[in-house]
């Protein structure tokens, strides 16, 4: 009886590994310091857990002869929370590589400021990392260009402000020719890339023609936003151009609407009105408020067959639409370091980076490339170039897509108050 | 114009923060540092009943408030009555509290923008020619109804006559037959209601979201130490400074000047006058 007992459990164990052989093998660990409590942190965690479960459900990811599954590793580095010094991010990322064992980094940090920090610890480990959500700063690429050997171990699959401020500006075009906005005035948050981002904004929108009236910038965690606000009214400006990440934006929202000040705000990184749930938090006052988040598939559009796939996925399995920055740039992330992987056949960091570096596949906002010199997503306008940004607008409850002219959903729509003289 | 009516509503707006701090400090002498947790208890239990139970909005407040001042008086009796007089015990302790209560609500999953209370009216008002939404007016109107029950409640009730005996001196009114630590239980209750109240009036105008623990702890204690720790009427007027302060700078210099104006006009205060405005802890060695 004993001896029968024992057949069946060894038999039994067998058979398991046998039709499970994915989970036998050890786990590729992917470690993603994100600051979870932050919008562009738990989006970035729920985009990389979904493409993982969606690439283990199939298989796993093949290297060499062998098929291993994805497994996630989330730390909190809170970098985007106010007064949370860097070195936090950077204990995070240390921890993930040390204690962890992350064989690669995603998401994060997700601050400029700690990105930027944290790219020697990741060359001393040489650790590859993608970035992939919150960080815009255009040095970040830029560094990589300019000490290459150093830190070729760093990508970024998400688009950055130089990027950002081209369309913003050709949503700046639009709304001159279609309105005759042409006077803005620039909202910044008191944080590097936002200031960074507002200053390249205001000399390129000087430049092409338009009337930049000034820009006020804000501290972190602002919850009056009055006084801007009449500063914005008495310049006679007609566009808004809200750089802030803050959840205080919407507070700016709402004092805009209650105000009535005839310029319309169009936001970059404007995570308020990026997530669902800015209708309600604004109570329908945040309507016409223009965002871009960043990369398409963060709202809806048909960019390419996966846009929506991806979209429909992200909802069924968390019960809200993609949020904002950082959901399908996290889950490209996942997609696009499978397949280096697999064209490497190796984990072996240099050359995983060569295969990185000839990554090109069709992804959830377009053609997806690395430049090879600075490993910044290749940009475009059209996603069969490139990797697409998406530029939507509030209208009755819904996030309408509304540039670039690729993949709109609808046009840009002003409120009436902003038509009587 | 612009300047005086935001500089009003931004100071009654710091002066409802700062009240249950002083509150509780003044009687009790117990710098309660889970007051900006307390305000931000109030929120998310209001949201809770409103959303989850879906209770009238009034009804939602009242008994969040209830709940609130509960909680504070069950961390005094629990816990701050064991330390009481141990200046950084009282200090570490509650700020622990809080520092639980606030990365719990995280922990719980209280993040994003889902969380928010809505504005008691949609109204547009102008106020000297200057537009203001409805809702920062009614927070002055209602700050100031609070600020004057307060009064009234502390110079006309027996309990709070006995709260301002304990505030003057808690020897002497222990004498008198005042239960002290019955006090201090009733102040730390009251002060968390306070800060509950604040949050009622002021959340509405954003999200509920934990970093405003932090937020409101800072605003309250900047008004506190301006003012003179354990002053009422102190903390009101600091409030007025700082919150001018802060409309001024941003009004002429830009807002991002605003909080290093604050902080000037706290060193200020303090180089002049350590103890603060109307503090006495330190009256005899400023006059010496």
């Amino acid at each position: 009886m004993k001896r029968g007992l024992l057949f069946v459990c060894v038999v039994g164990l067998i058979l398991g590994l046998w039709m499970n052989p994915v989970q036998a093998q050890k786990p590729i660990v992917l470690g993603c310091p994100l600051s979870t409590a932050f919008l562009y942190g738990w989006t970035a965690e729920k985009g990389v857990k979904l493409a993982v479960e969606e690439i283990n459900a199939k298989g796993g990811v093949k290297v060499g002869n062998e098929t291993r599954p994805f497994a996630v590793e989330v730390i909190d580095t809170r970098d985007l929370e106010p007064g949370v010094p860097v070195s936090e991010a950077l204990m995070a990322v240390e921890k993930l590589i040390l204690e962890k064992k992350a064989d690669f980094i995603l998401g994060g940090p997700v601050r400029s400021e700690a990105a930027l920090a944290a790219m020697p610890l990741l060359s001393k480990h040489k650790k590859i990392s993608i970035l992939s959500t919150g960080a815009l700063s255009p040095k970040y690429h830029e560094t990589v260009a300019q000490e290459y050997d150093k830190y070729k171990y760093c990508f970024r699959i998400h688009g950055e402000a130089k990027q950002l401020v081209k369309e913003i500006l050709m949503g700046f075009e639009e709304l001159k020719q279609k309105y005759g906005l042409d006077k803005i005035y620039i909202l910044v948050q008191d944080v590097a890339h936002a200031r960074a981002s507002g200053e390249i904004i205001s000399k390129l929108a000087k430049e092409k023609g338009f009337d930049v009236k000034g820009m006020e910038v804000f501290p972190t965690g602002t919850t009056d936003f009055s006084m801007g606000l009449m500063a914005v009214k008495r310049s006679g400006a007609q566009i808004m151009n809200i750089w802030m990440d803050m959840p205080e934006s919407a507070i700016l929202l709402r004092q805009w609407y209650d105000l009535k000040i005839k310029a319309l705000p169009f936001g970059s990184t404007l995570a308020a009105a990026e997530q669902p749930g800015f209708w309600k938090a604004t109570e329908g006052k945040g309507e016409f408020t223009l965002c871009n988040v960043v990369n398409a598939g963060n709202a809806p559009s048909n960019a390419t067959p996966w846009t929506m796939q991806f979209y429909d996925a992200y909802t069924k399995k968390y019960g809200i639409e993609p949020e904002g920055l950082g959901a399908s740039s996290s889950y490209m992330a996942v997609y696009a370091l499978k397949d280096a992987i697999e064209r490497a056949g190796t984990l072996d960091p240099d050359k995983v980076v060569e295969a990185l570096e000839k990554v090109d596949m069709e992804g959830v906002y377009g053609r997806l490339r690395f430049d090879p010199k600075s490993h910044q997503v290749v940009p475009a306008f059209d996603p069969k170039e490139g990797a697409v940004g998406s530029i939507l607008q509030w209208q009755a409850g819904k996030r309408v897509v509304v540039l670039p002219k690729s993949i709109a959903k609808g046009e840009i729509l002003i409120p009436q108050w902003m038509k009587e003289k | 114009m612009d300047v005086v009516v935001y500089g009003v509503i931004n100071s009654v707006s710091l002066a409802l923060v700062a009240l249950g701090f002083a509150l509780v400090y003044g009687i009790s002498r117990l710098p309660n540092f889970a007051h900006g947790a307390l305000y931000v208890t109030t929120g998310f239990i209001t949201w809770s009943f409103l959303k989850s139970l879906g209770l009238n909005y009034v009804i939602s407040g009242v008994l969040a408030l209830i709940i609130t001042g509960l909680v504070g008086a069950g961390i005094y009796r629990a816990i701050l009555i064991r330390i009481r007089g141990m200046a950084i015990s009282e200090i570490i302790a509650s700020y622990a509290i809080g520092l639980a209560i606030l990365e719990g609500f995280r922990y719980w999953g209280f993040k994003g923008m889902t969380y928010t209370l809505p504005t008691f009216t949609k109204k547009t008002f102008i106020l000297l020619d200057v537009p203001v939404d409805g809702h920062r007016v009614l927070v002055v109107v209602l700050g100031a109804f609070v600020m004057f029950l307060l009064w009234a409640f502390t110079h006309y009730t027996k309990v709070g006559l006995a709260l301002r005996g304990m505030a003057q001196d808690e020897r002497a009114a222990m004498m008198l037959g005042i239960d002290s630590d019955l006090m201090a239980l009733l102040a730390m209750g009251l002060g968390s209601a306070l800060a509950g109240i604040s949050a009622l009036f002021l959340l509405p105008l954003g999200n509920i979201v934990v970093e405003k623990g932090y937020d409101v702890l800072i605003q309250a204690l900047a008004v506190c130490i301006v003012g003179g720790l354990g002053s009422w009427a102190g903390a009101i007027l600091a409030a007025f400074i700082i919150g001018f302060a802060q409309v001024v700078s941003t009004a002429y210099l830009g807002a991002k000047f605003q909080m290093v104006v604050s902080l000037i006009a706290i060193l200020t205060v303090l180089i002049l006058k350590p103890s603060g405005l109307f503090g006495r802890q330190k009256e005899l060695e400023e006059r010496v």
